[in-house]
């Protein structure tokens, strides 16, 4: 009995000991090459490859502006133009589709109930060449809206579902009082939906505009004008155009993250709720 | 008022136009293209379309560069299933079980889950940098613990191409998913961790007994997404590889996108498209089932 309870006592130790080595590891692997990527930027190039691990001798805080000025700055004002845009309409679209979908009984409800589900399964990646098709074909390949435009449609799905969910908590009286009113549905939606749906439009809103912030596939196939593209595929030919400038280059990618990191650290509640309603990468 | 009354009536379909057109335009009618497509063989520049039936997936079948880039796709999802999956499940139950302090393991949770917010772009462009030959971190972190021998092209080289970015994956996504186990093993009552502690069962039995019961069904989910995942996967093959050395490291997608952008034959593309989208919709099908029946 007492030479079990004294092997119990030693076993905890190192397992407790163990888990928190591997977890430590596991975290350095992750954060270091971020924070290589930081100190990195700030190097000259001569330095990065030759002490790659140490800090900077000389802090070359310079090669924030240079990449600035190989034209970041558009890239960026290209990335917040598109996330805002598809943004606001995915959440508008998708809240007026869930409502209606919530608060009225119609013919083939059941049906549009399937197809926005259907489009959870349908990943872009398969369609790229007949999207490419349509763009030309409607005549906004080349233009912003051949990034909008596909961005919205896929980030439909999930913000109706998500959004679906949460309004069938909102009692139904909310609705029937409004009719009562005399409200039309787009006033019952504006006025009693929107603003009781509050939570769920911040976690869905979340959740898209890092979606889009990150989009690349669409900027890399549909546009080609590289003035219109976001950061994501601006990067790359950011990088080709510095060829072996690379602490401006790591300087280039430390500002295109910081936007998101900025919005994930302060929103991070919202975020992880969308996300964990969802469960979809 | 028969006016307004027939307003009322159609006010549910036309609020219901704008997602139903979104969804058409750009999500089904490209599959369905996909399939047109796939049965004809014609090119961007010339398009007289020739119907050709199963012709192009019978050519699949010969091209040992369809069954490479498939093997390709197997590799990413045995490796994520383990990683993502099995270890991420692990670590959740680890970070979850009281071992480190709550304020630590969130510090811990947050670590992980940082990668998997970064642009595509970032992370590719960054491990470019970390796998370059020589004077790449990882090559000079190899040297310096005399492992020198293990030092490689990492990208540059046949062997190593796939394996150095499906590890990258690994490192962009376990976070991701450890979160989403997080989630699921707070669902689990306390009372059934009590009684295995009364029990007198040891943390790996309570883990064994109590979280993997209690989770399965997130971990069927969670498998289904990492196997869509894999199947699809495109993006950072072509950021880091594009498919090179040799084709060493190409995936179907990108395979795929190379048939239809680079060598223009349109036909053969959207075959591969076809038989991506048949693998997607049944895992994605098993998703929907297990998804309805996790939360009715």
């Amino acid at each position: 009995m007492m030479r079990r309870r004294s092997r119990l006592a030693l076993r905890l130790a190192p397992a407790k000991l163990g888990a928190l080595t591997i977890l430590t590891i596991l975290a350095v692997v992750t954060i270091y090459p971020l924070a290589w990527l930081l100190l990195n930027s700030l190097k000259s190039s001569d330095a990065l490859f030759e002490r790659s691990w140490a800090l900077p001798t000389t802090w070359l805080w310079h090669n924030y502006p240079e990449a600035w000025r190989y034209g970041l700055g558009r890239f960026m004002a290209n990335s917040v133009l598109i996330t805002g845009v598809s943004v606001v309409a995915i959440v508008l679209l998708g809240a007026l589709a869930a409502f209606v979908l919530v608060t009225r009984r119609f013919r083939g409800r059941g049906l549009v109930t399937a197809i926005v589900l259907g489009g959870l399964i349908v990943p872009p990646e398969v369609s790229l060449f007949p999207l490419f098709k349509i763009m030309v074909l409607l005549g906004i390949y080349n233009t912003y809206l051949a990034m909008i435009a596909p961005d919205i449609a896929y980030g439909l799905p999930f913000t109706v579902l998500l959004l679906r969910a949460y309004m069938t908590q909102i009692p139904p009286e909310m609705a029937e009082a409004a009719t009562m009113d005399g409200a039309g549905l787009l006033r019952c939606f504006w006025h009693v939906y929107l603003p009781l749906a509050r939570p769920a439009l911040a976690a869905a809103a979340m959740v898209q505009a890092m979606r889009v912030w990150n989009e690349f596939v669409f900027a890399l196939t549909f546009v080609s004008n590289d003035a219109l593209h976001p950061l994501t595929v601006g990067l790359t030919t950011f990088g080709d155009s510095l060829n072996t400038n690379w602490p401006v280059l790591l300087a280039g990618l430390v500002i295109s993250i910081v936007p998101i990191l900025v919005v994930f650290l302060l929103m991070q509640r919202q975020f992880m709720r969308g996300l964990t309603a969802g469960a979809l990468k | 008022m028969r006016r307004r009354a027939i307003i009322a009536r159609l006010a549910p379909y036309l609020a219901l136009v704008p997602v139903l057109l979104f969804l058409a335009v750009f999500l089904y009618i490209p599959v369905v293209l996909d399939f047109a497509y796939s049965a004809h063989a014609w090119n961007s520049l010339s398009p007289t379309w020739r119907f050709v039936g199963f012709g192009n997936f019978r050519e699949l079948l010969h091209d040992p560069l369809f069954w490479q880039s498939l093997r390709g796709n197997v590799l990413y999802a045995v490796v994520s299933l383990i990683v993502q999956v099995a270890l991420a499940l692990v670590l959740a139950a680890v970070l979850e079980s009281g071992v480190v302090g709550i304020r630590l393991s969130a510090f811990f949770r947050v670590s992980y889950f940082i990668p998997s917010i970064m642009p595509i772009t970032v992370i590719g462009l960054l491990w470019q940098i970390l796998y370059q030959p020589d004077v790449g971190l990882i090559d000079q972190a190899l040297h310096a613990v005399g492992l020198a021998a293990l030092a490689h092209a990492w990208l540059g080289e046949e062997a190593t191409a796939l394996p150095a970015i499906v590890a990258v994956s690994q490192w962009q996504w376990f976070g991701y998913i450890t979160v989403l186990f997080i989630v699921a093993i707070r669902a689990i009552p306390r009372e059934l961790y009590e009684a295995a502690a009364i029990d007198g069962a040891r943390a790996w039995r309570s883990f064994w007994h109590v979280t993997v019961p209690g989770v399965t069904e997130t971990t069927v989910l969670m498998a289904l997404i990492t196997i869509f995942g894999a199947v699809k996967v495109f993006d950072i093959v072509w950021v880091m590889t594009g498919g090179g050395p040799n084709n060493a490291s190409q995936v179907l997608g990108s395979y795929m996108y190379r048939s239809a952008f680079r060598d223009d034959r349109v036909g053969y593309a959207a075959a591969i498209a076809v038989v991506m989208f048949m693998i997607c919709s049944v895992v994605g099908a098993a998703q929907l089932y297990w998804s309805r029946r996790r939360a009715p």
